[in-house]
């Protein structure tokens, strides 16, 4: 679009022809009132607030729907624009109650802010204001539906950005009501986001309902961790505590949006159930002790039962994925000076000698340029909420995305074709893309694809990625523990380099680029997680570690660290009674917001953050825990004064890489497949313990879904539980196949 | 919910549509199903008509509640569709109203016990030669009078 000359009250402004008047203000800083208006959602020009004097037009103009031509000249703030802008706030103002007192949104309100600007100080009406019933719309958003100037940004994120349309305009005229239409509440993932676009206390959060206003809390920029974008984040803080999470705009990490599980986990930090203060277990009791005790106890623990009995080869690393890069590094590094090589976060992998080895190479912002995806082994909408939102966006502007799952999800978006393929199908079937990718590309086919038939599938799926510029596979957490997964992850790799496609790994969640990027992973001679539980060590230090929900071996994994004489320092922020049955010494660790930190996002992106809030009570940050613990075993290397200090010492080593598996094995397999997901609003310790996440309808999720020939197979029935979850009798799962999704701990995983 | 029949009146309009604009049908779509259920729409028949349209069912809703022409309570057999503005009120069409709710016993908005009529103000059809005036069903009853009424009233099975 070529460059014009614009006039804006006498100034001369270069712009592009068909902008909109108000991107143009919007940049140049020209202060414009609006309501409709967000720069992120379609034009509805419905509010009029926006309305500006154009030389030439008998009636003022909304900026924000008024295309820019060459030497327009506006006035935004001569008496015909100042007049507009004025009867338009008086008549928004009509209805509006003047409950600003006890509204929510007092003091972060759009109305409040430009009514100060451009209402009166004396209302003309006198007559009845309209009320409007609220609807329940859910644990996690208070509707105040008076309050509403049916600007309809709700409805537009709902129809535009969520990709379900769930608030809508219902009645017309005075009887116009926003609203959803059936009131099982809102199923969106990204619902939260409702509020911060209402300009009004029409939508609030409900959870912060009533507790502060906006100008008494401490803003501190944050990051999320509970998934592998690392949303930009604004924690809101009050006498040291996280009374609210708000979207920071990040355009190229979650643009101004977060999911609601970034939102709205922090009100697990002041859940009863926090670990508070230091214990250690004398003769089978717990006792609550001092710090110094408690970690004089853990250094004597692990002199008596590794160091001074010279095998530190029996000592043992594991940690979540939600610790922060620095804990992860300064744990390795203890492990590695003490001498021992036995350190994994991949807990909840069943068979670690065909762990995913994928590389990422595309940014998040790439993801919105690609022409078609092919999406293998994920429920993206609810596991990684914003990449989701990233490929929908793709999709809208005509990328196709092609989907291979074990059970059919709802997508967001128009998929080109939804693949319904067994666990023990998925290698053969990617066996046959490649076989035909090849043959595309009239490139000999190796050995092991001789014998394998291409599918009518496959050859879709091939055809697809082969004529596809700008293509992208996607690899997601259901294949972790699919019997074939490195060969999978291989075969993907194979095709993708052939079809010059990118490929994005989401198959391991929250922060474990970060444990890779510090080399959390079993060095050579190591042991890696399942090896540690099988191999009888003598001391494990655990990070964060809740084996009900952490451990694909659960069961076992509390049997080998409950043993009589292995020593356990736990790490943790919440109290387990598991974790309390094989620990000998419980050490209290700050939570999310309560530490400083790197998180590293899927496309590698190290972004760190201060703490929002101290830690409360007992508890220490992890990195200062670990810290002190290599000082007190007399370990060279530990002089930090704070965590950015670690960031910089991991920012300059080498990155190590763990050897993986580079066979590919595309047998058809036997047997029945578990697919065992914790629900998206299980995944961390601190979501499970945000009390409203957990009461919407995401939270709830818990099933263990099958058809009904796999279910007679496996003799259970609607009603019954399998693996300790309730049954559901579903067609949309492939056969041979159970897709479990878990929102409480059941010890038994196989 | 949608009878085989109604959804070959759908399909009719529907193809009158771009591809992927069946949405677009949504009006006469409403039209049709609340012609074969009882004359009015409830939530479960808006959202079947979102699911067989592909749409939102909210998105269906808003329509359904944005015109007249919609019923979301239950109506009588006859809906006397009655005048009140401006010509047929300067012709006296509230005090006729008054009379009509008089004789069956119910207010406007309200469906006489029988089940047989309900009685809805509108705004202008476009008769105001012949005012006042009311519309059951497609015909136009005009120059009306309490008489009148009384004898159309009567005459309605």
């Amino acid at each position: 679009m070529a460059d014009i000359e614009i006039e804006i009250d006498g100034n001369s402004i270069n712009a592009k022809a068909g902008e909109m008047l108000i991107t143009v203000t919007d940049r140049e800083g020209i202060s414009v009132p609006r309501f409709c208006y967000h720069k992120k959602l379609s034009i509805a020009a419905n509010c009029r607030m926006c309305l500006v004097d154009v030389e030439g037009a008998p009636k003022p103009q909304p900026a924000c729907s008024t295309p820019i031509a060459d030497g327009m000249k506006i006035h935004t703030q001569n008496e015909k624009a100042k007049a507009s802008q004025k009867a338009v706030m008086e008549f928004l103002l009509i209805n509006h109650p003047l409950d600003c007192p006890i509204c929510d949104q007092g003091g972060e309100c759009e109305l409040q802010d430009v009514a100060m600007d451009y209402g009166s100080d004396v209302s003309r009406f006198t007559e009845g204001k309209r009320i409007v019933a609220d609807s329940d719309i859910g644990a996690l958003i208070q509707t105040d539906m008076t309050r509403c100037i049916h600007c309809t940004r709700c409805v537009r994120f709902g129809a535009e950005v969520a990709g379900i349309m769930e608030m809508g305009g219902t009645g017309r005229g005075e009887d116009m009501k926003i609203e959803p239409f059936l009131t099982e509440g809102i199923q969106s993932e990204l619902s939260g986001n409702m509020i911060d676009v209402c300009p009004v206390g029409a939508l609030t959060s409900k959870p912060f309902r009533y507790e502060l206003r906006s100008w008494q809390m401490n803003a501190v920029s944050n990051v999320a961790r509970h998934d592998l974008v690392g949303s930009n984040i604004i924690t809101q803080t009050y006498k040291g505590k996280v009374k609210r999470i708000v979207a920071k705009d990040n355009e190229s990490i979650n643009e101004t949006w977060i999911s609601d599980r970034d939102r709205f986990s922090y009100e697990g930090l002041s859940h009863e159930n926090r670990l508070l203060s230091p214990q250690i277990k004398v003769e089978g009791t717990w006792k609550e002790v001092e710090w110094n005790v408690a970690l004089d106890f853990a250094i004597r623990g692990l002199a008596n039962n590794v160091i001074n009995t010279h095998q530190s080869d029996k000592l043992g690393a594991l940690a979540s994925n939600t610790a922060t890069l620095e804990e992860f590094h300064l744990l390795q590094k203890i492990l590695r000076e003490i001498g021992s090589e036995n350190i994994d976060h991949r807990l909840n992998v069943k068979n670690l000698d065909h762990a995913i080895s994928l590389e990422s190479n595309i940014k998040l912002l790439g993801l919105e340029g690609i022409d078609h995806a092919l999406v293998i082994g994920s429920n993206l909408r609810l596991e990684q909420p914003m990449i989701s939102h990233r490929l929908r966006k793709a999709n809208l502007s005509g990328a196709s995305i092609d989907v291979i799952n074990a059970m059919a999800f709802d997508f967001n978006y128009r998929l080109n074709s939804e693949n319904i393929i067994s666990p023990n199908q998925t290698a053969a079937t990617l066996a046959g893309v490649l076989k035909s990718v090849l043959g595309n590309a009239h490139i000999e086919v190796p050995d092991y694809l001789v014998d394998i038939e291409v599918s009518d599938i496959a050859m879709q799926l091939a055809d697809k990625l082969s004529q596809s510029n700008n293509s992208v596979i996607v690899l997601g957490e259901h294949i972790v523990n699919n019997p074939q997964a490195s060969s999978i992850a291989n075969l993907v790799s194979e095709i993708a380099q052939h079809t010059d496609s990118t490929t994005l790994n989401v198959s391991a969640t929250a922060n474990s680029m970060a444990a890779n990027m510090a080399g959390f992973v079993p060095g050579k001679d190591g042991l890696d997680v399942n090896a540690m539980l099988a191999a009888d060590l003598k001391a494990y230090i655990l990070l964060d570690v809740y084996p009900q929900y952490d451990f694909h071996h659960s069961v076992q994994a509390v049997e080998a660290l409950s043993s009589d004489d292995t020593f356990v320092i736990s790490l943790n922020s919440f109290k387990d009674d598991a974790v309390a049955q094989y620990s000998d010494v419980l050490l209290p660790i700050a939570s999310f917001y309560e530490t400083s930190g790197s998180h590293v996002n899927v496309e590698g992106e190290v972004q760190s953050f201060a703490a929002a809030v101290n830690a409360p009570s007992d508890t220490k940050p992890a990195w200062k825990v670990l810290k002190v613990l290599a000082d007190l075993l007399e370990l060279p290397g530990f002089h930090y004064a704070d965590s950015a200090q670690v960031t910089s010492e991991i920012m300059h080593q080498s990155h190590k890489q763990h050897a993986h598996n580079e066979s590919i094995d595309v047998k058809v397999k036997r047997g029945i497949n578990v697919i065992w997901q914790k629900s998206p609003y299980a995944v961390d310790v601190l979501s499970r313990h945000a009390t409203s996440l957990q009461a919407t309808n995401i939270g709830q999720i818990n099933s263990a879904s099958m058809n009904k020939a796999t279910a007679k197979k496996l003799e259970v029935a609607l009603g019954d539980e399998y693996l300790g979850v309730p049954v559901a009798i579903n067609e949309a799962v492939a056969n041979n196949c159970v897709f479990v999704n878990a929102n409480h701990s059941t010890g038994v995983q196989s | 919910m949608i009878s085989n029949k109604a959804k070959k009146q759908i399909d009719a309009w529907v193809v009158k549509y771009p591809e992927g604009h069946q949405s677009s049908a949504v009006m006469e779509a409403l039209k049709i199903v609340q012609a074969e259920n009882d004359n009015r729409l409830t939530s479960d028949t808006i959202q079947a008509v979102a699911d067989y349209l592909a749409m939102p069912g909210i998105a269906a809703a808003e329509v359904a509640t944005f015109y007249e022409n919609y019923n979301h309570k239950p109506v009588g057999k006859h809906t006397i569709r009655f005048c009140h503005n401006i010509s047929c009120m300067l012709n006296g069409s509230d005090e006729l109203i008054t009379h009509l709710e008089n004789k069956l016993g119910v207010k406007t908005g309200e469906v006489t016990p029988d089940g047989l009529i309900n009685v809805k103000k509108v705004e202008c059809l476009g008769a105001c030669v012949g005012a006042p005036m009311f519309q059951i069903g497609d015909q136009y009853y005009e120059n009306l009078t309490a008489d009148k009424i009384d004898e159309i009233v009567d005459g309605l099975k």
